[in-house]
């Protein structure tokens, strides 16, 4: 039993090893995503300005309780870089595989995919700290977005338990990644539902629709939590009430990511379309 | 006289036979694209649903910020205070963009993929007779997509245009195409040298739609970024055809305009022709080309 677990863990560490081997063959990938998150929120700057005529508004601090829309977008695009990570990373990392021609390799090897998955998880994990960390130094350095140790803190808190959750959900997808072949598309979807129906980008309050179904998504309640404790300091108020729903969230999506996949793979399999493009 | 009106006649012919021989081949390529986009049937479905949820949020933040569908700030800069169609206008571009940044290039490197680069290359016509054919399968697809984008918006949020503006607008947005398919071979060449070209084109998107007045107009621009724009042929392509359909200001005269999308379209086209044919001698004789 330890022996399997000793084993299963060297894969894990192995899949690893070899997801950052990949990435810094392409060393021009690790500037990119430090810089560019942060870039695709401009628009949304000038088009404030554009809307509104100066940095804060009336209208955003009645849905939000503060009027600087711009560290509402900014802390959106920081947080929202650990889900698409996963969403991409993971998602989409079963696809890569296939276009690599090593799929039926992972299939056929004695190691479970899900192992595999674990280990690119990991991968993603620390790949989008490091990223993250990058884009909270250049947002405290150039935008007067504080960060002390108080709110950290808390803010990390929520940002794991954000992540061990979307792991559930890109388990799952991966496992949809196996059924359907050609995702590239859908995750993009997928990122732009999550960009419509949490606010990411904007109060989901704007909008009756929005709002409801914004509250089945776990970023919902993670980027109110931390633009709360950040943008308005208020860290003890809903936070046992967030890391709560949190975690029964994390629990749903990590069960069902783990069925769904072990069933979608199986199926595969029994198809005999693990191959096929 | 006669043998030279001869040689006039069999030149013409040859020419006029080479050019449907190409259009044969951009057609073929364009069927091959559509072909393999709806062999996967739900991924096309989705992507008719995308431009649309793409856009929301978009016009969702312009709705939080100023509380309603009017903006005064707007009409100041603009001379038009409708949020919703103003957006709605400018988002419309979003694809024709994409389809020079990510359209051609992510095609041949769906090639590499399938690994069947080489055996595309060694067909009897130029590369830039390959692109185009996925250059015509990119603009049918983001014309349809902008036909459902527009559809839903008239359904949800009516927006108002002036259909006399609809001749010279579309007029305006073929003289940008033809500019956009110069960018779309630049950014294929970089497909050929970086391999992970969708980097290289994620990057140069993201600096482009900030250049691009999208959702605002120029002036909210700092002064740097106003003059790069005017190096964006989608700029004059939004400016234009907002002013043409909803009576934005803009700071230039449309002859002005007119000129300048045409230099910039022989331009981007020369510019985007001899970079990729100078890659991709370079990626032959280095012999990269099936590279990953």
């Amino acid at each position: 039993m330890r022996r399997s677990i000793r084993i299963e863990l060297l894969a894990i560490l192995a899949e690893c090893r070899k997801t950052i081997r990949i990435w810094f063959s392409y060393p021009i990938m690790i500037v990119f995503w430090a810089i560019f998150p942060l870039l695709w929120v401009m628009p949304y700057v000038f088009q404030g300005r554009a809307l509104v005529g100066g940095a804060t508004s009336e209208s955003f601090r009645q849905l939000t309780g503060s009027g600087n829309y711009l560290a509402f977008v900014l802390i959106g695009a920081m947080i929202s870089t650990f889900v698409f990570s996963a969403l991409w990373g993971v998602g989409n990392s079963l696809r890569e595989e296939t276009y690599w021609g090593t799929m039926e390799y992972i299939i056929a090897s004695p190691t479970h995919p899900l192992v595999i998955l674990i280990g690119k998880t990991l991968a993603e994990w620390a790949w989008s700290s490091v990223m993250v960390l990058f884009q909270a130094v250049i947002i405290a350095l150039f935008f007067g977005v504080q960060f002390t140790l108080a709110k950290v803190l808390p803010v990390l808190l929520i940002v794991v338990l954000l992540l061990v959750g979307f792991s559930g959900f890109a388990i799952a997808f991966a496992g949809f990644t196996l059924l359907i072949k050609e995702v590239h598309g859908w995750v993009h979807t997928l990122e732009w539902i999550f960009f419509l129906f949490s606010p990411i980008r904007y109060p989901v309050q704007v909008n009756p629709v929005t709002a409801v179904i914004s509250t089945l998504i776990p970023l919902t309640w993670a980027l109110v939590a931390i633009r709360s404790i950040i943008l308005l300091n208020k860290a003890e108020v809903n936070l046992y009430q967030t890391v709560l729903i949190l975690l029964v969230m994390d629990v749903v999506l990590l069960v069902t990511g783990y069925f769904l996949f072990v069933y979608l793979e199986k199926k595969t399999r029994r198809d005999g379309t693990v191959g096929m493009h | 006289m006669a043998r030279l009106e001869c040689i006039n006649m069999q030149l013409v012919k040859r020419t006029t036979d080479r050019l449907c021989h190409y259009w044969a081949a951009v057609w073929a390529e364009n069927i091959k694209e559509w072909k393999l986009e709806l062999t996967y049937k739900a991924d096309f479905a989705r992507s008719l649903i995308d431009p649309v949820v793409y856009l929301l949020p978009y016009l969702l933040y312009g709705i939080a910020l100023v509380g309603g569908r009017e903006s005064e700030s707007l009409r100041n800069l603009v001379g038009t205070a409708d949020i919703i169609t103003f957006i709605t206008l400018g988002y419309v571009f979003i694809g024709f963009l994409n389809m020079a940044l990510w359209a051609m290039g992510f095609s041949l490197r769906k090639e590499q993929f399938y690994g069947t680069l080489e055996s595309v290359f060694a067909a009897p016509v130029p590369r830039w007779v390959f692109t185009m054919g996925m250059a015509l399968h990119s603009i049918l697809h983001q014309l349809l997509m902008i036909g459902v984008q527009i559809v839903f918006i008239i359904l949800i949020f009516s927006i108002k245009i002036n259909p006399i503006g609809l001749l010279p607008t579309l007029l305006i947005i073929a003289l940008m195409l033809v500019a956009l398919y110069g960018i779309g071979m630049f950014m294929a060449s970089f497909t050929l040298i970086f391999k992970q070209g969708g980097l290289v084109s994620e990057a140069l998107a993201s600096i482009l739609m900030i250049l691009t007045p999208i959702a605002y107009p120029l002036a909210v621009l700092p002064v740097f970024m106003q003059k790069l724009a005017l190096f964006v042929p989608t700029t004059y392509g939004i400016l234009g055809t907002r002013h043409f359909l909803m009576g934005e200001r803009i700071g230039f005269t449309l002859r002005e305009a007119f000129v300048r999308l045409g230099m910039l379209s022989l331009l981007w086209v020369a510019f985007g022709l001899t970079v990729f044919w100078i890659i991709d001698r370079w990626t032959r004789r280095s012999g990269t080309l099936g590279h990953y």
